[in-house]
C-alpha cells in the first residue's frame, strides 16, 4: 500500500479538487503520490497560491515532504508523515476558501486518533467552493450521522474579495464510521431563506427575499435578513435551506457588483428547483463531499441527481488510491445510485 | 532555498484610498498585487507619508486578510511635494540606498502603479539604474465588474524597456508643452527652443537670456518658466516682471534695489525694490540694455553675491532670485559700444535663447490664431470663432513672406481682440479680416514713416547723410533686418519694377545700392548668436 501513485492533474474537470483529494487520500492512507500536468489546460497552469496553501496544511498535520511545491509548478511529489490530532491554524490568500483546506486534511483527522482544534482563515462564503452553512448544515450532520464526532462553528464570515472570515472545526478522530444509506429524501418538513448582507444597503436582502418568496411560494416567516457586520468587506449571500425528513440540502447564491438582487435569488432558486424535481435526496455539491467519508468508512449508497464531471474526476482519483468499488447507475431521468464499498 | 519574493512600493493617497467597507468594492493597486493566485510575495515595504498613516495601516491590514503568507513593513517616508522631482528622486534613493538588498536570496519587484507619475518615473530610473536590483511589477484594474485585475511584471533588461521609455519621454514632452501654454507650435527651431529652454528651467537656477524683437513672446515665456518651476517646487516666489525702459534715473535705482527712507529728496518711505520682492522667485528685466551704468554694476553684484546695498542705505540686503533678461538689441554690439558692461553681459549670457519673430514662424500663426481666440473667449465670456472663409483669407495674409507682423505677437493678439469686438454675432467674417488686414498694413506703414524712423539705425550712427538718402536708407535698412535674406529683403523693396522683368536681379540691386553707402547686407543685419 506504501507504493508512488501516479495521477494526472489534467484528467476529468483537471482542476485543484484533484491535488486535493490526492493529498487527502495520501494522509489518509500514508500512499506517496506524484501529480503531473497540474490545471494543465487552465488559463494560469500549475499550482496556485491556495494549491500550495492545501500542501502546506497537509504537511504541518503530518510531518511529511513535498518536491515541487512551488508557484506555478506543474508537477508535485508528496510524501505523507503520519498524521497527528492537534491544534492547528491555516489561513488561506486571496479570500479563497478555507472550507476547502478543511476539506483536504479532514478524512485523515477522521481516522487518527485524539482530538483536533482547526482555526481556518479566509474566504468561508465564496462562490467556487462549498460556503460554511453548506458544512454545518448539509455535510457535517451526515458526517455525524455515520458516527463521526465533528463540529465547525463560524466566528466572523469572510466574503470575496475582503476575506478575513474564521471558522473553528473540532474533530475527535479514530470513531468508528458506519456505512451510509441515502436512498429516499421523505418530506421537506422546514425551509429557510437567509439573505446574509455585509456592509451593504438594505434593500438588496429584501429584494432577494422577496424574490425567492414569489418564486418558490414560501412565507415571509420562513426568511430572514441577517446582518454580518463582523465582516471585513461588504459581502451578500443566499442562503435556501431545506430540511427533509433524511437529509438536509443547502443552496447557496452570491451578491456581486453589477448583478441585480433579482438574478442572485434566481440562481439560489434554481438549483433549489433542480434537486426540488429530481426527487433524490443528495444534490450536486453534497454527492461530492460524501464520496470520500464513504470510501474510507464502511462504504454506503445514495441517490443524486444528474452526475457532475467534479465527482466523476473524484471517484478516479478515489480508485487510483483506495483499493475500493465506486458504482454508478444513471436512470432513464439522470438521477444516479452511487454505491462505494 | 527557496527565494523570497519582496515587494516594494508607495501607499497611493488616490488609488489605494478608502478606509470604510466600501473600498473593497474599487480596485486599490497596492491591495489587488496580494490578490492574484499567481502572484505570491512574501514580503511588502510599504512607503507612505505620515498624513497617510491610518491609510496605510487599513491597507497593510487588508494585505494580511487577503494574503497571510506576507509579511507587510511599512516606511515613513517624508515627502513635502510628491511632484518635486528631486527631492522624490532623493528620498527614494536614499531608501534603496539604505536597504538591505540580498539578490542571491530574494527576488525584488517594484510597483509602479501608485504615487505621483514623478514617483513612478522616479521608482523606474532607479531600478533602471540598478539601485534597486529587481524588476518592476505595474497592475491593472479588472475588465470586468470585479476581481484583482491584471499584473505584469517587466523586466528591464528586455524588450519591454522600449514602450516604458517612451512613455515616460512622454512625460517630458508634457512638461515641455507647458513653456508653451499648451499651443501646439509646429515651428521645428521654436520647439527645440522650449525643448532646450524647459531642461534648463528645471536643471539650473542660473540667468536665462531671452533674445527676439518686441511682441516676440519673451514676456509669455518667462512667466511660463516661472509657473514651471513653481509647479515644480523648485521657487516658492513671485514672479516679479518689469520692462528696464520705462526706468529712468533716480526711480529706476529705487524701483530696482529699493531705498531707505529720506534716501533722496522726495524718498519719503522706505522701499523695498523689485530685487527684493522678487526673493525666492523669478526677475524678468525685459529691455535690459536699457538699463544705464551705476544699475548694471549694482545688477551683476546682486547676481553674484546674491546681496546689495539699496539707496541711502548702510547696510546690505539679500535676495536670491533667477534672473531671465530679456532684450531686443545685440548685447555684444552695445558692449563694443561701452554701452553695457561686459562682465555683465558674461553673468547673463550663460543660457541665451532666440525667439524668433513671428514672420519666422509661418507654421505658428495657425494654432497661435486658435489660442488668441480661445484667450478672448475666456476672458470676455463669449465664444467667437472665424467662418472659414475669413479664417482662409486672415491666414493667407498673415503666413504670406511680404506680412510684416512689426509687433510679433502682441499684433496677432490685437488683431484678434479688434476683430473679436467687432465681430457680429460672434462669427468674424471675410470684411471684418479684410478691415483688420488694412488696418495692420496702415499701423506697419505708418511706422516706417513716422516716430519709429527719426533716429537712425545704428550702423549709420555718426554719418553726415543728405536727408534725401537717410529716409531711404532707413527703410532699406529696415526692410533688410526683417528680411532672412539679401534676396527675401530685394524681393520685398522691388515688388513693382519686379513684376516687369524677365529676369528679376533684385538682390544685385540691392547689394549695389548698399555698397554706395559702404554697407553690406551682413553688417546692415546682424545676426545674434543663439
Amino acid at each position: 500500500m506504501t507504493s508512488l501513485v501516479e495521477i494526472d492533474g489534467s484528467q476529468g474537470e483537471g482542476g485543484g479538487q484533484i491535488l486535493r483529494s490526492s493529498l487527502g487520500l495520501s494522509l489518509v492512507t500514508g500512499r506517496p503520490f506524484r501529480i503531473a500536468r497540474i490545471r494543465a489546460g487552465r488559463k494560469k497552469p500549475g499550482l496556485l497560491r491556495q494549491h500550495l496553501t492545501a500542501v502546506e496544511a497537509a504537511l504541518a498535520v503530518s510531518g511529511g515532504a513535498a518536491e515541487g511545491a512551488s508557484l506555478g509548478s506543474l508537477s508535485l511529489g508528496f510524501h505523507p508523515g503520519r498524521v497527528v490530532p492537534g491544534a492547528y491554524s491555516f489561513a488561506v490568500g486571496t479570500a479563497g476558501s478555507a472550507t476547502l483546506v478543511l476539506q483536504t486534511v479532514l478524512p485523515a483527522l477522521l481516522l487518527a486518533s485524539g482530538e483536533t482544534t482547526l482555526t481556518l482563515e479566509g474566504g468561508t462564503h465564496n462562490p467556487w467552493a462549498p460556503p460554511f452553512d453548506f458544512l454545518e448544515q448539509a455535510f457535517v450532520p451526515l458526517l455525524r450521522r455515520m458516527g463521526a464526532e465533528v463540529s465547525v462553528v463560524l466566528e466572523r464570515p469572510g466574503f470575496y474579495p475582503g476575506g478575513g472570515g474564521r471558522f473553528v472545526a473540532r474533530v475527535v478522530g479514530g470513531r468508528p464510521l458506519s456505512r451510509l444509506t441515502l436512498l429516499e429524501r421523505g418530506e421537506v418538513l422546514s425551509r429557510r431563506a437567509v439573505a446574509t448582507l455585509a456592509h451593504l444597503p438594505r434593500h438588496v436582502a429584501e429584494r432577494e427575499l422577496a424574490t425567492v418568496r414569489a418564486a418558490l411560494g414560501w412565507d415571509a416567516a420562513e426568511t430572514e435578513i441577517v446582518d454580518a457586520r463582523a465582516s471585513r468587506g461588504p459581502g451578500n449571500v443566499v442562503t435556501l435551506t431545506l430540511s427533509a425528513e433524511y437529509v438536509t440540502e443547502v443552496f447557496t447564491a452570491f451578491g456581486e457588483k453589477g448583478i441585480s438582487s433579482e438574478a442572485v435569488a434566481d440562481g439560489a432558486v434554481a438549483e433549489a428547483r433542480r434537486w426540488l424535481a429530481h426527487g433524490a435526496p443528495v444534490g450536486e455539491h453534497l454527492a461530492d463531499q460524501l464520496l470520500v467519508p464513504m470510501a474510507i468508512g464502511a462504504g454506503g449508497e445514495f441517490r443524486t441527481g444528474p452526475v457532475s464531471r467534479h465527482t466523476t474526476t473524484n471517484v478516479e482519483v478515489l480508485r487510483a488510491f483506495l483499493d475500493v468499488s465506486v458504482a454508478i447507475e444513471a436512470d432513464a431521468s439522470r438521477v444516479a445510485t452511487v454505491r462505494v464499498g | 532555498m527557496k527565494r523570497t519574493t519582496v515587494g516594494l512600493g508607495l501607499l497611493g493617497p488616490s488609488l489605494d484610498r478608502g478606509l470604510d467597507a466600501r473600498r473593497w468594492e474599487a480596485w486599490r493597486p497596492t491591495v489587488s498585487l496580494f490578490q492574484h493566485e499567481d502572484l505570491l510575495i512574501q514580503r511588502f515595504e510599504l512607503l507612505h507619508d505620515l498624513k497617510h498613516k491610518r491609510l496605510a495601516e487599513t491597507v497593510a491590514g487588508d494585505i494580511a486578510a487577503v494574503s497571510p503568507e506576507t509579511q507587510v513593513n511599512r516606511h515613513l517616508v517624508e515627502l513635502s511635494d510628491p511632484w518635486d522631482f528631486e527631492e522624490v528622486y532623493g528620498v527614494l534613493h536614499d531608501f534603496a540606498r539604505g536597504y538591505p538588498f540580498e539578490p542571491d536570496r530574494e527576488d525584488y519587484l517594484v510597483h509602479i502603479t501608485t504615487g505621483t507619475h514623478v514617483a513612478q518615473i522616479c521608482l523606474f530610473l532607479l531600478t533602471e539604474a540598478r539601485h534597486v536590483p529587481g524588476r518592476l511589477v505595474q497592475t491593472s484594474p479588472p475588465k470586468g465588474r470585479s476581481g484583482p485585475g491584471a499584473f505584469q511584471i517587466i523586466d528591464l533588461d528586455l524588450e519591454r524597456y522600449g514602450r516604458l521609455a517612451s512613455r515616460f519621454a512622454k512625460e517630458r514632452r508634457d512638461d515641455v508643452s507647458y513653456l508653451k501654454d499648451g499651443i501646439a507650435t509646429r515651428n521645428a527651431a521654436f520647439n527645440r527652443l522650449v525643448e532646450r529652454l524647459e531642461r534648463v528651467a528645471v536643471a539650473s537656477r542660473a540667468p536665462v537670456l531671452l533674445l527676439g524683437p518686441t511682441g516676440a513672446g519673451k514676456s509669455r515665456l518667462a512667466r511660463r518658466l516661472w509657473e514651471l518651476k513653481k509647479a515644480k517646487r523648485q521657487v516658492q516666489g513671485p514672479f516679479v516682471d518689469v520692462n528696464c525702459a520705462t526706468l529712468r534715473g533716480d526711480g529706476a535705482m529705487s524701483a530696482l534695489f529699493g531705498h531707505e527712507r529720506g534716501a533722496y529728496t522726495g524718498a519719503a518711505e522706505k522701499r523695498p525694490g523689485l530685487l527684493r520682492a522678487a526673493d525666492g522667485g523669478v526677475l524678468f528685466l525685459d529691455e535690459i540694455g536699457e538699463l544705464a551704468p551705476d544699475e548694471q554694476a549694482m545688477l551683476l553684484r546682486a547676481l553674484e553675491e546674491k546681496r546689495f546695498r539699496p539707496l541711502g542705505g548702510d547696510r546690505e540686503v539679500s535676495s536670491d532670485f533667477q534672473l531671465v533678461a530679456g532684450t531686443n538689441k545685440d548685447l555684444s554690439t552695445e558692449v563694443r559700444a561701452g554701452r553695457f558692461r561686459d562682465d555683465l553681459l558674461a553673468r547673463i549670457n550663460l543660457w541665451t535663447f532666440r525667439l524668433p519673430p513671428l514672420r519666422e514662424r509661418p507654421e505658428d500663426i495657425a494654432p497661435n490664431l486658435d489660442f488668441e481666440l480661445e484667450e478672448h473667449t475666456r476672458r470676455t465670456g463669449t465664444r467667437v470663432r472665424l467662418s472659414r472663409e475669413a479664417r482662409e483669407k486672415f491666414l493667407a495674409f498673415a503666413t504670406s513672406p511680404g506680412t510684416l507682423w512689426l509687433g510679433n505677437f502682441r499684433d496677432l493678439n490685437a488683431a484678434v481682440t479688434r476683430m473679436a469686438t467687432l465681430a457680429p454675432g460672434g462669427v468674424i467674417g471675410t470684411d471684418d479680416v479684410a478691415e483688420e488686414v488694412a488696418r495692420l498694413e496702415l499701423d506697419w506703414h505708418a511706422g516706417e514713416a513716422g516716430a519709429k524712423g527719426e533716429e537712425l539705425p545704428d550702423v549709420l550712427a555718426g554719418r553726415e547723410l543728405d536727408p534725401f538718402d537717410a529716409v531711404q536708407l532707413r527703410e532699406v535698412i529696415r526692410v533688410c533686418r526683417g528680411s532672412r535674406s539679401l534676396s527675401e529683403a530685394g524681393r520685398r523693396l522691388f515688388p513693382v519694377s519686379r513684376a516687369g522683368k524677365e529676369n528679376p536681379n533684385d538682390a544685385d540691386r540691392l547689394r549695389k545700392y548698399l555698397a554706395r553707402f559702404d554697407l553690406t547686407f551682413a553688417e546692415v543685419r546682424p545676426t545674434f548668436r543663439a
